[in-house]
């Protein structure tokens, strides 16, 4: 999306508002001007054609990046998890994949107004860590900087939603329970919109049908994995997931969900935490804008 | 945002879980570490060397559960999941009454005025409460697990469900490993969804095995990695010389922190040592 951004940037610059958007249907191309100003409606997803130009325009305009509130993570990721993207934490047991998550969902409220969605299949989703993550966010120019403490985080942990999720079939129930709000939401406007999406874990969900004689197990992964990138696509969502590592032999780890899985993400961080401490690493294994490889430590706050 | 059935809002979650009640291990420094004790909802596996306590630490918490609301506990029932045999009932004899001696120390008024509280305390009836299941092998041990469900739909009361050890049947009988991470992993969601719907705690007991890192055998919980992930939290019983100490391993809202404790003729409580300062060790 970037790379079309960039040559959309030199090559469309001296076009109009209308960016010589063709439409598929000729009496809609009155309207043209119009439904430019809006984002991509439903109805006209599959007959728009995009220029360079158009995905700079959304880029700038709808796909904002969603600071998660820890340093190093924010710095490695260009400012933090892009909406319309699908990041991936990957890391062993106890690395802080979970403190990533209540992070990013804790400034998301805080720092972006939105609504956010935190499915959780190992019951590791804690309202106190939220409120005491809130609790530490810098109080200044932020929104509720007027309301008392104690309505303050009312607000900011009633925009923060979390369901639990203990098999993929109820996973698929909720994604498309969650397109199907999230279009009727777009008919309405004002109110919050959600801009985060937290899956805790999706492999935990996928362990139990992946591998063995039967294929169904893969294609249901894929299937999660379309419905996930195109609600970040349409919705403008940031969508955050963690996965397990599991051995790879000799001593060694990988994450896990095999090869077919790599080309989901776009982004992928793999962390780890220093034993007995709360200092992490994180390395890049995966960005679309940025270089990978790149290694930081941050500190998960107590 | 429309809220979906079975999505909460994290203020009401919150509000929801400062009500809860935590199950008392017996030992104050292993609850501090703890957040209070053992947490409903939540799956809690504890690991150690045989002989640290592990069982002794779960026939506790079957007893502990069931400290009647009025002298602050639950006042729930335990499941408890035998794979290893390890469940000697003479010693939950014995741990119940070091828990009713306890309790009645700590209320040495109550018993008098009320009978029908008296009647309750009685090593008996915590015997009578504990669901005992004897498992001889992974099958029986899936079924149980997959027939939990009803089981518990139809014992509301039951508060905790314990496992000893999850791990015995799987480490013996089991040639496929692809398929053996397939099946726990099933099992652990099975697990991490009782304790949310019964608002229940599952503690599940695990054995140690070496691994070799870095160069040398470490000592690790035993199913490997992709097990690692399916608890809550972990605690990990280890000797730190000739005292027994717990480290917390793994928690989603508590710092990483390590407590000793004793276990006595009573059962699991405070290391009576002069050295009452968290020890860490690694």
């Amino acid at each position: 999306m970037a790379a079309a951004g960039g040559g959309g940037g030199s090559g469309g610059g001296g076009t109009t508002s209308g960016c010589g958007l063709k439409r598929r249907y000729a009496p809609r191309d009155q309207e043209e001007e119009t439904m430019n100003q809006d984002q991509p409606s439903k109805e006209d997803w599959c007959g728009r054609i995009w220029n360079g130009m158009d995905l700079l325009k959304d880029a700038t305009e709808n796909k904002h990046v969603l600071p998660t509130g820890l340093e190093g993570i924010d710095t490695l990721l260009g400012g933090g998890l892009r909406q319309g993207q699908l990041t991936e934490v990957t890391g062993p047991s106890s690395s802080g994949k979970t403190q990533v998550c209540l992070h990013s969902a804790s400034h998301a409220a805080v720092k972006h107004m939105g609504v956010v969605m935190y499915l959780d299949t190992s019951n590791s989703f804690s309202p106190s860590r939220i409120a005491t993550i809130i609790d530490g966010t810098n109080l200044s120019d932020q929104r509720g900087f007027d309301l008392p403490p104690k309505e303050r985080l009312k607000t900011l942990m009633k925009s923060i939603i979390c369901e639990s999720v203990f098999d993929i079939f109820g996973m698929f129930d909720i994604l498309h329970q969650l397109e199907v709000s999230l279009l009727s939401d777009k008919v309405k406007s004002g109110g919050k919109k959600i801009c985060l999406l937290i899956i805790d874990s999706i492999s935990s969900l996928l362990a139990p049908i992946i591998g063995g004689k039967y294929p169904q197990g893969r294609s249901m992964m894929i299937s999660v994995a379309m419905i996930l990138k195109k609600l970040a696509y349409e919705h403008n969502l940031s969508v955050l997931v963690t996965n397990h590592m599991v051995s790879a032999g000799n001593g060694a780890v990988k994450p896990a969900l095999g090869e077919s899985w790599k080309a989901v993400p776009h982004v992928r961080l793999v962390i780890s935490r220093e034993h007995d401490s709360n200092i992490c690493t994180a390395t890049v294994l995966k960005h679309t804008q940025l270089a990978s490889g790149r290694t930081t430590k941050f500190v998960i706050p107590s | 945002m429309a809220e979906q059935s079975g999505a909460q809002n994290a203020w009401d979650m919150l509000s929801d879980e400062q009500s809860q009640k935590h199950i008392t291990t017996g030992a104050g420094d292993l609850n501090d570490i703890l957040g209070g004790g053992i947490h409903c909802k939540e799956v809690t596996e504890i690991g150690g060397v045989p002989g640290v306590g592990k069982t002794q630490l779960g026939i506790q918490l079957a007893i502990n559960v069931q400290i009647p609301v009025e002298y602050g506990g639950l006042g729930g029932k335990a499941v408890y999941i035998d794979t290893e045999g390890s469940f000697m009932v003479e010693r939950v004899y014995q741990i119940a009454e070091g828990c009713i001696r306890d309790i009645l120390e700590h209320f040495p008024h109550s018993h008098e005025k009320s009978s029908s509280g008296k009647k309750q305390l009685q090593p008996e009836h915590f015997l009578a409460d504990i669901y005992y299941f004897r498992i001889c092998s992974y099958t029986e041990q899936i079924a149980v697990i997959n027939y939990l469900e009803k089981f518990l739909g139809e014992h509301k009361d039951v508060r905790i469900v314990i496992i000893d050890s999850v791990t015995f049947h799987f480490r013996q009988d089991f040639e496929d490993l692809a398929l053996r991470t397939r099946v726990l992993s099933g099992l652990s969601l099975k697990l991490m969804k009782i304790a949310k719907t019964y608002n229940l705690a599952v503690v599940l007991l695990n054995q140690v095995t070496t691994k070799f890192t870095e160069g040398s055998f470490q000592l690790t919980l035993a199913l490997g990695d992709s097990w690692s992930h399916s608890c809550t939290n972990r605690l990990i019983l280890y000797w730190n010389g000739n005292e027994r100490c717990a480290h917390l391993d793994k928690s989603p809202s508590l710092p990483v922190a390590s407590a000793p404790y004793a276990v006595t003729g009573k059962g699991i409580r405070d290391a009576v040592s002069p050295n009452h300062k968290r020890a860490r060790v690694t």
